[in-house]
């Protein structure tokens, strides 16, 4: 019958069909002896794809990945992570300060103060030597002028609820002022200044320069006529000859346009803060650059590790071009837009080649790269969402690294088939307490609490051992963190004394409680980390066996972060932070930053501390940052605002065959070991990198 | 007909809008925002919050921003919040990259099937009819996933051939002939774990369909002719038998747009099922909720088809309103 015979026949021929194609296809054998261009070519795998190819609205790791080849920063970290000229040749830090001239003081010889009389006195000092003026380069006059400005002011509301804010309008006699060029950065110039001029600038009153139909509040006068400023200036002096990938030579007048579309709101460019202090891009010539800040913010010098986009390709009127012939309104249509982003060009070492979405992203080598041709042809970063499958990619060779997971490390670190590289992240874990809660305003509890937990078994068998201590808010290979302050111990006795002490004493059902009242209070974590989870639950156990009464709540992220973190509605929480290179911890540990969606959330106030911080961030000589960082990094230590846990090791494994090649002036190629940086990270010399067809250098 | 066609049409138009009110609700319930920001830069200010939020409409009231949504989805202008691409184009490259996973699986799916439940049904409680119950309600629960796994590493261990994603990686310049075996091969694995279930739930219900209608009267009748036993099984039984199935044909056009997210995201399929997977991940409410849509307007299209396909080949059925 035929519909029995379909039945039959039909699922056969598609079996067939489609199991024949196996033999079309190679095995991975043919693969690398089919096709020696593979030695040339780097796969990498990534869970997600990139977004947006363009470094200034990039906010995501995988387009973080592909800018740093595409793109290239003025300056990038070394090796020892010290900074060094990338498309910036070299660069001098100095400072401009600006001081008012107010005639109603006199100077110290009884004389009226004039702007002439000022400048006169203080060059007779730097003449003589005087101490504070011994970095000052140049002292210039600037007049006064005045202009008409519209502020909003908080006026004090008639009934007492939200401060209402007006419009005024305010004239502004700015008044002539001294600009001091300094050699260097000095956050204290003019406390020394006010020393030689007897308190001179404390005494400036900015009210006096302005007129308005109400009295404004001093801190909007002072914002409108500083009494005095601080503007540190970076001279970039730029490489010259480095070109984009098209052949356009790069100038100073890309680094003031990458600047100019970070800052353009219409933009959203999710590096505005970085870049936010910045006063002023100026191209001083072809080849220079002159960036002015407008107060003193040392961690900013950081963010010209950015890609430097090509001006030429996203003006305003290559833009609007494009916005024509997409059809699209030209005034609506921003750098965002552009399908530049789909499509970059940089003048890194790498030019971008073809991108199918939530499949790979290929890059070429640029043959025109500034510092040398790298030795890859090729770079593909393919996207496989599923950990499992990348793995077995990577085994199987149509990948060349890969990032293992704490369990795996044990098994795979000495794969002899593999070369692998461990390193300590730049992350650490924690537990935060609120301190607006009272129970933990006393340091005593919280030293208690971190006393309580087994910091090493959460390491060994949560993590495997793929982590380190870490006993304060720096990452552990910057030498901010000082590496003088012990952990705490691990000491259940010793915490349950510090409780007593606090006066948590054990009533007859073994439970810690004062006055009556008992110790209880709720952890909270996000869900989705395990991690996180794990201590959560360890912490509640330990913190049990005290007779502390604690619950604990898994939430879901937005839900975590929006209606209890940003809120301050939570007693303890189990939480990261992912920390940059610098010294600034404002952020994270102000007295100031403790209001709703800030991040001090746990509410740590110390005007020690406070003052160190903001010292820090001013301060732009290393050394003296460094010796601040640490005495901070001990009193933040010593109050324990957080249990600091611990900070995660990543392992990643490279195919033994990938070395380092450089060619000897004669053209003989030698081979070097790849070697990671001071954070552990393996790409400083990537652009050397090429793979062997077998190991070139003995396994040691 | 033609009343019944306007009159489903119109009740059917009513149900996307409540759909559409509804998905836009539910996601707009539920807590977050999406944001290009991380939330742990230490860096970012509440002002900038705020402007991000103006700049993708989240400040508006609820009313606004759907009538904005859908208005911008219509006419083509809706963007992206992770990457800022227009939704649909995206939509529909992942369309044409899911599809032949989509149609490979189906075909898979109902030339399976029926040969597997109408054997089973003939031979009922024959020794094959168990093991073929045994392997169909192991197919049913073991965890997609899991066999997935399993097939994944079995294969690249025992044939060392790639079996991720569209094509082997890193093969170029190939004749168009092996490129389209490349691709075949990269559909096997993929295509026969999305069928698997599909296999087997619709066998079973091919199989107690086959055994309902071989125990009744026509049947017997068939017989009673003295018609052999493959005219009576293959033309009296089955033909009766297929009608059901004729409404899963309507309901498998939603399936177009579903995708397959577990297997997708396994196999890195840059499919439609990965597409909207991420898109919740990241709370990218432009694809989410308009991937959503078309679901629903596919769904409608396909009960409305299965209705009209129901009574082209079954006389006996007549709707409501069609008379």
């Amino acid at each position: 019958m035929r519909v029995r015979q379909i039945l039959i026949v039909a699922p056969t021929l598609v079996s067939i069909f489609l199991l024949q194609s196996y033999f079309w296809v190679p095995t991975f054998e043919d693969q690398a002896r089919g096709d020696p261009g593979r030695l040339t070519r780097f796969i990498e795998t990534s869970i997600g794809d990139a977004s947006i190819l363009n470094p200034t609205l990039a906010a995501d790791s995988a387009s973080a990945t592909i800018n740093s080849l595409v793109f290239e920063g003025l300056i990038g970290r070394d090796l020892d992570l010290s900074f060094r000229g990338r498309l910036a040749e070299s660069w001098d830090i100095l400072e401009e300060t600006y001081l008012v001239v107010d005639e109603t003081q006199r100077l110290p010889d009884g004389t009226p103060v004039t702007g002439e009389g000022l400048l006169r006195f203080l060059e007779r000092a730097r003449r003589s030597g005087d101490l504070p003026l011994q970095m000052v380069w140049k002292i210039e006059l600037l007049p006064g002028r005045s202009k008409v400005e519209q502020i909003e002011v908080a006026v004090p509301a008639e009934d007492p609820g939200t401060p209402s804010k007006r419009t005024i309008r305010v004239t502004v006699y700015q008044p002539p002022r001294l600009r001091f060029t300094l050699r260097e950065v000095d956050q204290d110039f003019f406390v020394k200044l006010d020393n030689l001029l007897g308190g001179y600038s404390e005494r400036i009153d900015p009210a006096r320069f302005l007129e308005a139909a109400e009295p404004i509040p001093p801190n909007q006068a002072a914002e409108l006529v500083p009494p005095i400023e601080h503007n540190p200036v970076v001279l970039f002096r730029l490489r010259k000859g480095v070109l984009f990938h098209d052949g356009t030579e790069f100038t100073a007048n890309d680094v003031r346009f990458t600047y100019e579309t970070i800052m353009n709101p219409g933009n959203l460019s999710p590096r505005v803060p970085d870049f936010e202090p910045v006063k002023s891009v100026e191209p001083l010539d072809r080849y220079t650059v002159k960036i002015t800040y407008k107060r003193l913010f040392q961690p900013g010098f950081e963010s010209w590790t950015m890609g430097i986009l090509p001006e030429h390709l996203l003006n305003r009127e290559r833009l609007e071009a494009e916005a024509t012939r997409l059809g699209r309104d030209p005034r609506n249509f921003s750098a965002r837009d552009s399908s530049f982003n789909r499509a970059p060009i940089g003048t890194g070492p790498f030019t971008f080649a073809g991108w199918k979405t939530d499949q790979f992203i290929r890059l070429d080598r640029f043959e025109g790269y500034w510092e040398g041709v790298p030795n890859l042809q090729a770079y593909l970063f393919r996207i496989i969402p599923d950990l499992l499958t990348a793995e077995l990619a990577f085994y199987a060779g149509t990948s060349d690294a890969y990032s293992a997971q704490p369990h795996q490390v044990e098994r795979l670190q000495d794969d002899p088939r593999f070369q692998s590289f461990s390193r300590l992240g730049l992350g650490y874990t924690y537990i935060g307490y609120n301190m607006r809660r009272p129970i933990f305003q006393d340091v005593r509890v919280r030293k208690a609490l971190g006393m309580a937990i087994n910091v090493e078994e959460i390491i060994d068998f949560v993590l495997y051992g793929q982590a380190e201590r870490t006993t304060g808010p720096y990452p552990k290979q910057t030498e901010f963190y000082n590496r003088t302050v012990d952990p705490l111990p691990y000491d259940p006795d010793g915490a349950l004394r510090l409780l007593a002490e606090a006066g948590w004493v054990r009533n007859a059902g073994g439970w810690l409680e004062k006055d009556g009242q008992p110790l209880a209070f709720t952890l909270i974590t996000n869900s989705g980390n395990e991690v996180r989870r794990a201590v959560m639950v360890v912490a509640q156990n330990a913190w049990r066996r005290l007779g502390i009464r604690v619950e604990t709540l898994t939430m879901e992220w937005a839900v975590f972060i929006n209606q209890r973190v940003d809120k301050g509605d939570f007693d303890a929480v189990v939480l990261g932070w992912s920390m940059g290179l610098d010294a600034d911890l404002y952020q994270i540990f102000h007295s100031s930053q403790t209001g709703r969606f800030q991040l001090n959330f746990v509410g740590y106030a110390n005007p020690e501390a406070d003052a160190l911080m903001i010292r820090i961030r001013q301060e732009y000589n290393h050394d003296r940052q460094v010796a601040m960082a640490r005495a901070l990094h001990r009193i933040i230590a010593g109050e324990q605002p957080y249990t600091f846990l611990f900070v995660g090791k990543a392992l990643t494994l490279l195919d033994r065959r990938i070395v380092r090649m450089v060619r000897d002036p004669d053209g003989t190629p030698r081979y070097l070991p790849i070697v990671p940086d001071k954070l552990g990270g393996i790409r400083f010399h990537f652009n050397e990198w090429i793979k062997t067809t077998q190991p070139v250098l003995t396994a040691d | 007909m033609l009343f019944f066609l306007v009159h489903t049409g119109w009740k059917k138009l009513w149900t996307l809008f409540f759909v559409s009110v509804i998905s836009f609700a539910v996601i707009h319930l539920a807590p977050g925002e999406p944001s290009q920001i991380d939330p742990l830069n230490p860096r970012f200010t509440p002002e900038q919050l705020q402007r991000y939020r103006e700049a993708f409409g989240l400040d508006k009231p609820l009313h606004e921003q759907y009538w904005l949504f859908y208005s911008r989805l219509f006419s083509g202008e809706l963007r992206s919040f992770k990457d800022n691409q227009p939704v649909l184009p995206k939509i529909v490259e992942r369309f044409w990259n899911s599809l032949p996973l989509f149609l490979v699986g189906t075909i898979l799916i109902w030339c399976y099937a029926f040969p597997l439940g109408v054997a089973s049904a003939i031979r009922r409680n024959s020794f094959f009819d168990k093991i073929t119950t045994v392997i169909v309600f192991a197919l049913i629960s073991i965890p997609g996933f899991y066999l997935a796994y399993l097939l994944i590493i079995f294969v690249v261990q025992t044939f060392q051939v790639d079996v991720i994603g569209l094509r082997t990686f890193g093969r170029e310049g190939i004749s168009p002939f092996l490129s389209l075996m490349d691709r075949t091969w990269h559909l096997v694995l993929p295509s026969v774990l999305g069928a698997s279930a599909g296999i087997a739930v619709l066998s079973r219900y091919v199989r107690s369909q086959m055994l309902e209608v071989i125990n009744s009267d026509y049947v017997r009748t068939a017989r009673a002719k003295g018609l052999d036993e493959d005219t009576v099984l293959y033309k009296h039984a089955l033909r009766n038998g297929l009608l059901p199935f004729v409404t899963i044909l309507g309901l498998l056009i939603p399936g177009l747009i579903g995708g397959s997210v577990i297997i997708e995201t396994i196999f890195a399929w840059p499919g439609i099922g990965r597409l909207g997977y991420e898109a919740i991940l990241s709370r990218d409410y432009p694809i989410v909720i308009s991937l959503n849509f078309i679901a629903a307007v596919l769904t409608l299209i396909g009960t409305l088809l299965s209705d009209v396909l129901y009574m082209v080949v079954d006389p006996r059925i007549r709707l409501e309103g069609a008379e």
